[in-house]
């Protein structure tokens, strides 16, 4: 055993409700090194991670098998609690990891959990608060936070704890692509400052692939896949991974079509954007887009001159017949605000909506909603039934035709189902799929990819591609706007800045970063050959 | 001193007993003096916006009143009682007036030292106090906390159902069933995502090191001085006074003195 | 008692309070309009409702304590929450509790059936009742009165809380977000059976 490796696993095995989650896994992780954990939906990873720390087995009832060891220790050998000093975790949901109403007491929680004396907390909470840059929140009300502060705030429990690993399990997963990276900017800051050994499940790569030294790849069956650097993991050994459904860096990606159709001279695939350039040819546009010329100009939902519950201010827009239309801007920008109140859930306090051509206020609900759909995003609370089939077939005058459309969304195993007891992403075709047996001139969707991984998010689109009316989503997306969207909208603090196609967006940099926008990879890898045309030519 | 700063443990102490001293009593006066005095306390010493008081007052005069006609048209009747009125199994008495006029004050007087402790003390001290002066167990204490934490999201979540209902139109129910049926949509959504939230909360928990036990130093103690023993004797004298005070005027009923 | 009990299963018991305390207001109206109707007896029609957390917790944990804790948590909450109802909730609270508790104690916490479930509304029932007789000053009422409420009460712990309880646990374990309590655990068995 090498002095240098401060977790050791061996022959790890475990089960619980008789499945077996991973088996025989051995590897070892060193003091300091940054490790990805990488493995398909229900590969074990956050069972594995909850393990190196001992909340699992007990937690769950569950079986371990093998053994691991922390600084040459087993971990049976630690006191109960003594570990969680060491080993400190993130978690995913920013909304159940505390406690406490406020900053300061929740950070206060782990430091009164290990007997620290009370004079030296306020500094301990002081010098945590300030490493995640929350030194202003101190006395501010958790639940008052953005999603992004919140994890921030997770880190900082942890932090205050003074651990020597730090494991992160799916940080990002539920936040928006700004906060995402400001959190890895974050914990890459911290790591120099401080360092610390770190342990990162991820789907969503791109951001961490330059901080990683190591990957741990599981497959789908649990066991070990691969152990090595990521340039050997993302290099050679990405066909193996695109085959256990992992994700790759979107720069990998690229360099993969890239290379298909003959287009990249690198002798390796790149892990960052500037290899990949460097090893183009020219300029290739990566782009699949998926557009549709606007068939009918016909308005459907017309908006002038809308205000809204003090936030929303002199919003006009319209959209057409069948039209596809995306709503984007930074949290808190109004995006649920506005949809509210096109779909009639929420009053305008001043303005105008006609609906169909006719005023949206006198609508009946019964029968606004035959024609107008909402589809919310989390699909739970949008669930009636007891039963997959009756979630299709309530409302339906011809109950037959219900399973025709669960085999369309390919959930016809799955009929007698609870509705809640079905996958994240069964989840969220099937509440996509009780909005779509109507024949809805508008369907309005609040964030219908958020959290989803790719494949589940092009099923979506899939399932409304058939659709013929018109399609209105709140996204922070932006490829899923490059790709399939006709008209976008852009709110920033209220106020409708922009609308027009997604390409003049694109090349509309301020209105990019009035809204704090990231703009889709290849207009991104666009932009950089610009730049670096006129670099290579000055 | 302010009410604010009265440990909540014996705040809660001096209205419990208060209530069940005050319970001995049918007559209307011992009520109505603990009333003034309450009323008086709450806003000399305890720094409320009379609208938050008012609000949350408001709804006890209703029942009061409800207390107050039903004591009085269903009496319990002793001999010697002069009735005022009769109408079928209806029996209205100048006791059953008292007696009911006496219960109606007697849940104003509940009501106003109620207020007193909901205006005055925060949540997070009264669970601190719990632990540090009633012994509460941590576990219970900061898993109480963590629920509790989640009121403002089950609040929104509740809000998008109620969307969520409307859109898929099953807003309306009529009939018993259907409210039972509504019910049930609203609580199983709300209590499968409140469950899973819970034992996520709860890893967190264990993952930040607790374990619940016993031993803990508070971050923030909550204090017990002599100040905080006085105000609990000055409520209980207080509401022995109002009971002196009925007794003197001639109204005092004593609980034994009705069975 | 408290030992057996793990985090998860406490805090559990906090966020059905917090549901139900969110639900009662919708459902306060009604309680209103039924008092205001009735008089005091009003009030007993709905009783149940409020000791339908106690059956939930039992029937979904079954530990010993599960009935007694859950009141006494849900009381602190409801405290918690700023409701004018005064720190006296949690002691009628941990009372309500034990007169469920008492009928699960009695079956030794191995029985969950329909009738034990309605007879633990009950039990809350009676041990509220005699708390609400002294508190609420009842001997001032006439003795028909009163009687019709404690039945008025009985029936409705043994319907509110009893049977309605036991409908909503079962409902919330078809979700399967039960899958690691007790009563998920045998919903599991008796679909696979």
């Amino acid at each position: 055993m090498s002095p240098f490796e401060q977790i050791n696993a061996e022959r790890l095995e475990f089960s619980y409700e008789d499945r077996t989650i991973f088996t025989d896994l051995t590897f070892s992780i060193g003091k300091n090194q940054s490790v990805l954990l990488l493995g398909p939906s229900g590969s074990g990873k956050s069972t594995l991670a909850f393990c190196l720390n001992r909340l699992y087995p007990e937690a769950v009832d569950g079986v371990l098998k093998g053994s691991i060891s922390f600084g040459g220790h087993k971990l049976e050998a630690f006191k109960a609690g003594e570990l969680n000093q060491k080993i400190g975790i993130v978690f995913q949901d920013p909304e159940s990891q505390f406690c406490m109403l406020t900053v300061e007491e929740e950070v206060a929680f782990g430091l009164e959990n290990f007997h620290i004396p009370r004079a030296q907390m306020e500094s301990k909470i002081d010098r945590a608060l300030e490493l995640v840059g929350l030194e202003a929140e101190k006395k501010t009300t958790i639940h008052t936070l953005s999603g992004g502060q919140k994890q921030k705030l997770a880190l900082a429990c942890v932090l205050a704890l003074e651990p020597e690993v730090i494991i992160l399990d799916e940080p990002t997963a539920n936040l928006d692509p700004l906060s995402s990276s400001e959190l890895v900017e974050t914990i890459a800051g911290i790591k120099k400052e401080r360092p610390f050994t770190l342990i990162v499940i991820e789907h969503k790569l791109d951001d961490w692939v330059e901080l990683i030294d190591t990957c741990l790849v599981l497959d789908s069956n649990g066991s070990l896949l691969f152990d090595g650097p990521p340039a050997q993991c993302f290099g050679e050994f990405a066909p193996f991974l695109k085959k256990e459904g992992i994700w790759l860096p979107k720069v990998v990606e690229a360099a993969l079509t890239a290379k298909s159709a003959g287009m990249y001279r690198g002798e390796r695939l790149p892990l960052l954007k500037s290899e990949l350039l460097a090893g183009l040819a020219q300029p290739f546009d990566f782009s699949k887009k998926v557009s549709k010329t606007l068939a009918n100009k016909e308005p459907i939902l017309e908006v002038k001159g809308l205000h809204a519950r003090g936030h929303l201010k002199n919003i006009n827009l319209t959209i057409h017949k069948g039209e596809q239309v995306a709503l984007v801007g930074s949290n808190g920008a109004g995006k649920t605000t506005l949809s509210k109140c096109l779909a009639g859930l929420i009053p305008v306090t001043q303005g105008d909506i006609q609906f169909l051509a006719a005023p949206l206020s006198k609508w009946k609900e019964k029968d606004l909603f035959q024609l107008l759909g909402y589809v919310f995003q989390n699909p739970e609370h949008q669930f009636i039934t007891d039963s997959v089939f009756e979630e299709i077939a309530f409302g339906l005058k011809d109950r037959a035709a219900a399973f025709s459309i669960l085999e369309k969304i390919g959930l016809e195993n799955h009929a007698n189902a609870h509705p809640f007891a079905l996958s994240q992403g069964q989840k969220r075709r099937l509440s996509v799929a009780t909005m779509l047996v109507h024949e809805q001139e508008l369907l309005i969707l609040d964030e219908p990819t958020f959290g989803q991984d790719a494949n589940t998010a092009h099923e979506i689109m899939e399932i409304l591609e058939g659709k013929s009316g018109a399609v209105m989503m709140i996204t922070h997306d932006m490829e899923l706007v490059d790709q399939y969207v006709d008209t976008v909208h852009v709110l920033d603090a209220g106020e409708l800045i922009f609308s027009g196609t997604p390409e003049s967006l694109w090349e509309n940099e301020e209105i990019v970063n009035q809204a704090r926008l990231q703009p889709p990879f290849r207009k991104q890898l666009q932009n950089e050959f610009v730049r670096r045309e006129i670099h290579v030519a000055t | 001193m302010s009410l604010h700063e009265v440990n909540p443990s014996i705040k809660a102490f001096a209205v419990v007993i208060s209530i069940l001293i005050l319970s001995l009593f049918f007559d209307p006066i011992t009520p109505l003096v603990t009333i003034t005095w309450a009323i008086s306390i709450t806003f000399i010493f305890g720094r409320i916006s009379f609208k938050k008081w008012i609000l949350l007052f408001a709804p006890f005069l209703f029942i009061a009143i409800i207390y107050v006609w039903s004591t009085m048209l269903f009496p319990r009747l002793q001999e010697g009682h002069t009735v005022l009125w009769q109408w079928g199994f209806l029996t209205l008495t100048a006791e059953g007036f008292q007696r009911g006029v006496s219960l109606g004050l007697r849940v104003l007087s509940f009501a106003t030292l109620s207020i007193m402790f909901a205006l005055t003390t925060k949540p997070t001290d009264f669970l601190l106090s719990l632990m540090q002066q009633c012994k509460m167990p941590p576990k219970l204490a900061y898993g109480i906390m963590a629920g509790y934490r989640f009121l403002p999201l089950i609040k929104e979540e509740f809000q998008t159902l109620q969307n969520a209902h409307r859109v898929r139109g099953v807003a309306r129910a009529r009939t018993i069933p259907e409210k039972v049926q509504q019910l049930k949509r609203y609580v199983i959504p709300l209590l499968a995502g409140a469950i899973r939230k819970a034992e996520r909360t709860a890893l967190a928990m264990e993952s930040k090191g607790f374990t619940g036990e016993k031993n803990r130093i508070f971050y923030r103690e909550i204090t017990v001085s002599r100040i905080d023993w006085l105000f609990f004797i000055l409520m209980i004298s207080a509401v022995i006074l109002s009971a002196f005070i009925s007794w003197k005027l001639g109204y005092l009923q004593f609980y034994n003195r009705e069975l | 008692m408290l030992a057996k009990w793990k985090l998860r299963e406490v805090i559990v018991l906090s966020v059905l309070a917090v549901v139900f305390a969110v639900v009662y207001l919708l459902f306060l109206q009604l309680g209103t309009v039924l008092f205001g109707l009735f008089g005091l007896i009003g009030y007993d029609i709905i009783f149940g409702i409020w000791f339908i957390v106690s059956i939930i917790a039992a029937y979904i944990i079954r530990k010993p304590g599960a009935a007694f804790l859950s009141e006494t948590v849900a009381a602190t909450v409801e405290v918690m929450l700023g409701n004018a109802v005064g720190p006296q909730l949690i002691v009628s609270g941990m009372i309500q509790g034990l007169g469920a508790e008492a009928v699960f104690a009695a079956t030794k916490w191995k029985n969950y059936s329909t009738w034990v479930l309605m007879a633990a509304g009950m039990g809350s029932s009676v041990f509220s009742f005699v708390w609400g007789f002294y508190v609420s000053g009842f001997a001032a009422l006439s003795p028909g009165y009163v009687t019709a409420m404690f039945f008025v009460r009985l029936v409705s712990g043994a319907l509110l809380a009893g049977l309605l309880g036991k409908y909503l646990s079962e409902g919330l374990a078809k979700t399967g977000a039960l899958s690691s309590f007790p009563l998920g655990k045998e919903h599991k068995r008796n679909v696979t059976v």
